[in-house]
């Protein structure tokens, strides 16, 4: 971060403290956990942020919306601040997200473990319904790179082959 | 009630007993039970034989003896167009004979009913006075051996024992056959021209009207004088003598030959073949037209002798033929001063002694090879000291155009073939061919042995050895173990006999053996490469379907029968075949197919459901389809069980972009929602 960004970000929150004072307050106070979340989130997809801060704003924009559209005041964004209940609010989409970001991921895991059990499954039956109808020669032929293993031999080709 | 004669013309009929009658053709019976003795030849026994359709005939038969080449070529020629002066050959094919329990030839003749003349003669049966000899002898052999120059069947079998009385009054006289044993075999060696009966009796070749003009003059000789004047000489004292004397000199020198013959005999029994007389100088003779006479001249004779293998030669001719007899004495005798000195002063043959030398140079310069052996120095040296004489190589003397039934001879009797190879692939020929321009094609003979050549250094099968057998003798009966007994010298037997001997096979033996394949390339006419190199490949699938595609392709060219037998012998040798096939199924479905087209007997089918091109296609295909899926199945688990940890870890990267994502959307429709309700 250079010195010219530092200073176009300070002249822009000098500009909204003077112009919108109360919605920075509120944003401020009501967003701590969404900057927590950006700050502690240290991945380059930053999941933990737009989750956390999205529901977190999700918490907060109603008493933005009642700040912009009822009494645009330091008293009013004051008796907000200070409401239990709008704190709550605020603070607990802001749970919601971390209890999302931390419990989704173990479950779409799952899932994709299963998804990609059964593809192996479905593979290895392929690869043995190949071996049975054409023969071992296929794995030789199909020339696979060294530490890719083979399917196992179809006993009923082994047979064949023998056979004849 | 009568036995039923046998059909002799099926080639895969369960033989007959032993001393019954047979049918050649459904139309001459030939009976086994009434043999002809007066009318054998060396090498076939006659029979009575009648014609069916026409029981006037008088006929005999001809039964071959299988150990023999006949001469199929001439029996077709004469068959075709036969001409005066000679037995007619009225027809000829193979055939089973039961007294010999296996098939050969059978050649059915008009029956001679004077017998032969010479017995005729000595018995005083028939009375012929010298005036007699040239309008009742010399004529009507002449006119048939006219007769064969002009279809190019050199009779070669011109003897006073195969010379008959056609009629029972003994006025008109007929050569006997010539068709049962190669060119020259029967003959003794007095009516052999001197230059072909130094060769074995085998390797005489084929010779010309030259070699039966002699075999005339020979057999005048002991006709005109009842006796035969050098009966008790035999062999090789026969050969030295007509080799050191002229064979005239020999057979006529102290016999009383009548005056009114001399000119004629003189000319006849010539040793030299370009001097001796042909068909147009005694036809002139017999019109009494006079001819320039023929001195009589003797061999070149040396003034002392030099000995050698127990004889005192005078003649290089002689010594040349005892040389190759005793090759390490004879390269002794080469190489000795002595011998040199003999051959300049007493033999007069100054330049001979100078080539021997130049010969033995040449060999002591390439003494560690092929041409430097002493065998090799022999052969040329003889080439050189007798130029008219056969080809002489490790003991063996064959004549240059008599390669062909000494080659059978030796296979037959499991001689030393070895030799004749080397004569061949070595040149030895060369020494010979060249020097033969006056009396022989030597470009025909030099071509015959070129072509050899090429079939014993190609190793396709259908070619080496066994081909230029074949190729070589046309009356030859295959000699694949196979098969050897049924006496196959005609393709159309081939199938038949081969599916014959199915039930005899032991083993995992092919009906496709050198002989069998080298036989097929020998005698049907068709383009066969293809099949014969198919059947060379080292892939045994590829060979095997070689193997069925030529077999099927003679089915179908020749029409022939269906081969049940054969078929399932080569039903169960397609296991490789089959095995070409990748797919599981498609092999499954053949084997299923196979029993019923053995039941068929049609290889021709057989070889259409194994090597159709649309199902071998379909089958490269689906393997190369199968092939590729198989990688990229191989492919894709590797990436699904990717190593350990890494797809938990990829899991998870995904759940936590899920969750952000479901939590950015869920804002959005949340945010959007409040701002409409709050607007309204």
């Amino acid at each position: 971060m250079n010195v010219k960004s530092i200073v176009w970000g300070l002249l822009i929150l000098v500009l909204l403290l003077m112009a919108a004072l109360p919605t920075v307050m509120v944003i401020a106070f009501g967003m701590l956990p969404g900057m927590v979340a950006f700050i502690v989130d240290r991945t380059e997809e930053r999941s933990a942020t737009f989750c956390v801060g999205g529901l977190n704003l999700c918490g907060v924009f109603p008493y933005l919306l009642e700040l912009w559209t009822e009494d645009h005041s330091l008293e009013m964004a004051s008796s907000q601040l200070t409401d239990v209940f709008v704190l709550a609010v605020m603070y607990g989409g802001a749970c919601m997200g971390w209890m999302l970001y931390l419990s989704l991921p173990p479950v779409i895991a799952s899932f994709i473990q299963v998804m990609a059990e059964r593809r192996l499954q479905q593979r290895r039956k392929t690869q043995s319904d190949i071996l049975k109808e054409w023969g071992n020669e296929v794995i030789e032929d199909a020339n696979l790179g060294a530490g890719i293993a083979p399917a196992p031999v179809a006993e009923e080709s082994q047979k064949e082959t023998a056979a004849a | 009630m009568a036995e039923e004669p046998f059909d002799a013309d099926k080639v895969d009929s369960a033989a007959p007993p032993k001393g019954g009658s047979i049918v050649l053709r459904d139309r001459f019976l030939i009976s086994g039970d009434k043999p002809l003795p007066n009318l054998d030849s060396p090498n076939a026994q006659a029979y009575m034989a009648e014609d069916r359709r026409d029981f006037s005939r008088d006929l005999f038969a001809l039964v071959c003896s299988p150990g023999i080449p006949p001469r199929t070529d001439a029996m077709r020629r004469l068959k075709s167009d036969p001409g005066a002066g000679a037995l007619e050959l009225v027809d000829w094919g193979s055939a089973f004979w039961p007294l010999i329990g296996r098939r050969t030839v059978v050649i059915i003749y008009e029956r001679p009913l004077g017998g032969r003349v010479f017995e005729q003669i000595k018995n005083n049966r028939a009375r012929i006075n010298e005036y007699d000899i040239p309008r009742k002898i010399i004529q009507p052999l002449v006119a048939a051996l006219r007769h064969m120059a002009s279809i190019n069947v050199p009779h070669r079998a011109v003897r006073p024992d195969n010379i008959y009385f056609i009629d029972e009054e003994c006025q008109e006289i007929v050569l006997g056959e010539c068709v049962t044993s190669p060119e020259g075999f029967d003959q003794p060696i007095m009516f052999e021209p001197l230059e072909r009966a130094l060769a074995s009796p085998a390797g005489r070749g084929k010779g010309s009207m030259v070699d039966d003009m002699y075999s005339l003059g020979a057999s005048i000789v002991v006709l005109a004088l009842g006796v035969n004047p050098i009966e008790r000489m035999k062999g090789e004292d026969l050969l030295f003598r007509r080799t050191n004397m002229s064979s005239y000199a020999t057979i006529c020198g102290n016999a009383r030959v009548p005056i009114l013959l001399l000119e004629p005999l003189r000319g006849l029994l010539s040793d030299t073949p370009n001097e001796r007389w042909g068909l147009d100088e005694i036809e002139k003779w017999l019109n009494g037209l006079k001819q320039t006479p023929q001195q009589k001249k003797a061999a070149k004779k040396g003034d002392t002798p030099f000995r050698f293998g127990g004889r005192d030669h005078t003649n290089v001719r002689t010594l040349a033929h005892a040389f190759n007899r005793q090759i390490p004495e004879a390269v002794r005798v080469l190489k000795d001063e002595t011998f040199h000195a003999w051959l300049k002063r007493s033999a007069g043959e100054g330049d001979l002694s100078d080539s021997l030398k130049g010969f033995i140079d040449t060999s002591a310069f390439h003494k560690d090879g092929m041409q430097g052996s002493d065998e090799f120095l022999v052969a040329r040296c003889c080439a050189a000291m007798d130029p008219l004489g056969p080809i002489r190589y490790k003991g063996v003397s064959v004549y240059v155009d008599g390669l062909g039934p000494m080659l059978a001879m030796e296979v037959i009797r499991n001689g030393n073939v070895q030799i004749l190879t080397e004569i061949v692939l070595r040149d030895i020929y060369q020494f010979w061919t060249s020097d033969r321009a006056v009396f022989m094609d030597t470009v025909e003979a030099a071509s015959v042995f070129a072509q050899v050549k090429a079939w014993l250094t190609n190793n396709v099968a259908g070619q080496g050895l066994e081909r230029a057998l074949y190729e070589l003798n046309q009356g030859l009966a295959c000699q694949s173990s196979h098969i050897s007994d049924d006496g196959i010298i005609f393709i159309e037997d081939l199938l038949p006999a081969l599916d014959h001997a199915a039930g005899q096979v032991e083993g995992k033996s092919k009906p496709t053996d050198r002989h069998v394949t080298a036989f097929i390339a020998a005698r049907f006419n068709e383009d066969i490469l293809p099949h014969l190199k198919a059947l060379t490949a080292q892939k045994e699938s590829t060979s095997v379907i070689g193997m069925l595609s030529l077999l099927a392709f003679l089915q179908w060219k020749l029409k022939a029968e269906p081969v049940y037998g054969l078929a399932s012998w080569i039903g169960g040798l397609l296991g490789p075949a089959i095995n070409g096939y990748h797919s599981r199924t498609t092999r499954r479905e053949i084997k299923r197919e196979i029993p019923k087209l053995v039941r068929k007997g049609s290889l021709p089918d057989m070889f259409d459901l194994i090597d159709n091109a649309e199902k071998r296609q379909e089958d490269q295909n689906g393997y190369a389809d199968a092939v590729e899926e198989y990688a990229i199945s191989a492919h894709e688990i590797e990436n699904i069980e990717g190593t350990g940890s890494e797809l938990t870890e990829k899991a998870e990267k995904i759940g936590q972009k899920a969750a952000a994502t479901i939590s950015i959307i869920t804002t959005m429709i949340a945010m959007t929602i409040m701002f409409i309700t709050e607007m309204l």
